[in-house]
């Protein structure tokens, strides 16, 4: 089975320092990759080397086969790629509804199909009350949801979540780990996601692969990846690891 | 859900529109307009079409441009060029100067990777650079001792309606622009050029799309202008006081909003003739204590005021008639 989105030896230096060394990544349609890794272990700039807003060092990547390598971020998303971002990034000076309509804009030409997806949209993460509202009104967990939405709007095939769940309450996180779910099953939208709440990444995850230092230290189901020591030493140091064997 | 699909223009708007342009059309027949007031409109229009213009870019996208003199001179100096020696007739010399700014303005893309204050200063820059290589370009513009324009009186005369064509029909597109998709597009990479980029939109394409029209409004302007005047030199189409009005105007009628600029242009061009009459010493002065109040008290100028007296309009009026059901 060919992958959907798939990354070869992906690689970006920064001066002297490699943020990320060497990613191998394979998603396959309708699977959600959950991506973890200490702090500064190169998830966003993985992140940033998919979706465009950064060029590789070296390396490739490849949606459906067809190289996307190079592309800047407007025509990764136009190719199907789109990404959110941890920090959210709305539009202030447009309603939460023409943030959706914006990016709806840059797959279908047509006002009126833009118009139907954007406030099919808006009920699918529930802010179809908001729809007149600007986005400086939400609160931090409806401006998630905005950020998910609009890039849904754009019509992709892969999307990338960037520390959606983190910050906001438990019972969001809940309502989110719902929502992520859903985008797969109904949607048919493959995921890739970093997470720092583990109890997100781990229910929601087909697979989880682990970053430390730009490197993929291991990959598999959420259990596999729980018990290896690989893991717990990048995590917690190798002391823990010495104790739990 | 239901989501009404915005109306582009309602009826009651598009009337009042519509009545305002006719009325003013048939203005100077029907109240036999003195010779003085006959060209303060025309003025007027001509300078609500380069407010409106420079507001697509420097309202629409925020980049703040302190060189659109040099498109208002490109389109001015193209088009008395081409009535001097190809004796075209005016309205097409006019197109061809419009033409010639918009291309001249394509020229600004590598300014367009830079945004804020860094654009603004290069927009400095260019202006300044383009005021020097046209004084001392003579045989196209005749230097500092400019050129004088074959504008017999007919033209001079009906230079008023074309002036309020023009205004008319850019203030229609520029409310079209902010209605549609395009200008979703430009706010967008206004807020935020990386977001917009991961929403699928080329920040590149569109500012260089929109300052290419931008930049051609204004050389229409230009050239208008150079034909209501019939003399016009580079240090006056030009200079840096020229960019610096489109700028005032647009900031006096609302930055950013689709027909703000148009009341600032008006304002602009009342309050300067006046003054200029009256206090020549002080004009800069009072723009530059207006702007200060503007910017603190009212950043979107008249259009911002307008909205506030209108709310507070509503509020007096709301308890009146009781509880809202």
């Amino acid at each position: 089975m060919t992958a959907l989105l798939e990354t070869r030896r992906l690689t970006r230096r920064f001066g002297g320092l490699c943020a990320l060394d060497g990613v191998d990544l394979a998603l396959r349609e309708r699977e959600i990759l959950g991506v973890i890794g200490p702090n500064g272990a190169g998830k966003t700039t993985l992140f940033s080397l998919i979706a465009g807003s950064l060029a590789p060092s070296s390396g490739d990547i490849l949606l459906d086969g067809r190289p996307v390598t190079r592309l800047p971020a407007h025509r990764c998303v136009r190719a199907g790629i789109v990404r959110t971002h941890q920090i959210v990034r709305p539009f202030g000076n447009l309603t939460v509804f023409e943030n959706l309509m914006v990016a709806s804009h840059a797959r279908s030409g047509a006002a009126g199909h833009a118009r139907e997806r954007a406030a099919e949209l808006l009920d699918f993460v529930g802010l179809g009350e908001r729809a007149a509202h600007y986005p400086g009104s939400l609160t931090l967990a409806g401006r998630k949801r905005l950020e998910l939405a609009r890039a849904l709007a754009t019509g992709p095939r892969v999307v990338l979540l960037d520390e959606v769940v983190a910050g906001v309450n438990p019972t969001e996180a809940i309502a989110f780990t719902a929502l992520i779910r859903r985008v797969r099953d109904e949607r048919g939208v493959a995921v890739i996601m970093t997470e720092h709440v583990m109890p997100a990444v781990m229910s929601l995850s087909d697979r989880v692969m682990v970053l430390d230092h730009g490197k993929r230290i291991a990959e598999g189901t959420p259990q596999q990846v729980v018990d290896d020591p690989l893991v717990v030493s990048a995590y917690l140091g190798t002391a823990a690891t010495e104790v739990r064997t | 859900m239901t989501v009404r699909p915005p109306r582009i223009v309602t009826p009651a708007a598009g009337l009042v529109f519509a009545t305002a342009c006719a009325a003013l059309a048939a203005l100077p027949i029907a109240l036999e307009l003195s010779g003085y007031a006959h060209n303060l409109l025309t003025l007027s229009f001509i300078m609500i079409a380069g407010a409106l213009g420079w507001n697509w870019i420097g309202g629409f996208v925020g980049q703040v441009s302190f060189g659109h003199a040099a498109m208002f001179g490109v389109g001015g100096f193209v088009a008395g060029r081409l009535m001097l020696s190809m004796q075209l007739p005016a309205p097409l010399c006019w197109l061809g100067g419009a033409l010639a700014a918009g291309c001249f303005a394509l020229g600004g893309h590598p300014m367009l990777r830079l945004r804020g204050p860094y654009f603004s200063i290069a927009t400095i820059g260019v202006g300044e650079a383009s005021r020097l290589v046209f004084t001392y370009w003579e045989r196209f513009t005749g230097g500092s001792s400019g050129l004088s324009l074959p504008i017999d009186a007919d033209l001079k005369y009906q230079l008023y309606w074309w002036a309020l064509g023009l205004a008319a029909s850019v203030a229609a597109v520029s409310y079209a622009i902010r209605r549609s998709s395009l200008g979703l597009k430009l706010l967008a990479i206004k807020a935020d050029v990386d977001a917009a980029a991961d929403v699928g939109i080329s920040a590149t394409y569109y500012q260089d799309l929109i300052f290419a029209l931008s930049g051609a409004v204004v050389g229409l302007a230009g050239g208008l202008y150079a034909s209501y005047f019939s003399f016009i030199e580079p240090s006056d189409m030009f200079g840096f006081d020229r960019s610096i009005t489109f700028v005032l105007m647009a900031v006096i009628g609302g930055v950013g909003t689709s027909l703000g600029p148009l009341l600032g242009a008006v304002v602009f061009v009342l309050v300067r003739t006046y003054l200029l009459a009256s206090y020549p010493d002080l004009y800069l002065g009072l723009y530059g204590l207006l702007l200060i109040l503007i910017i603190l008290f009212e950043p979107l100028g008249l259009t911002g005021l307008a909205l506030r007296v209108l709310g507070w309009v509503r509020r007096a009026r709301a308890p009146a008639r009781g509880p809202a059901p």
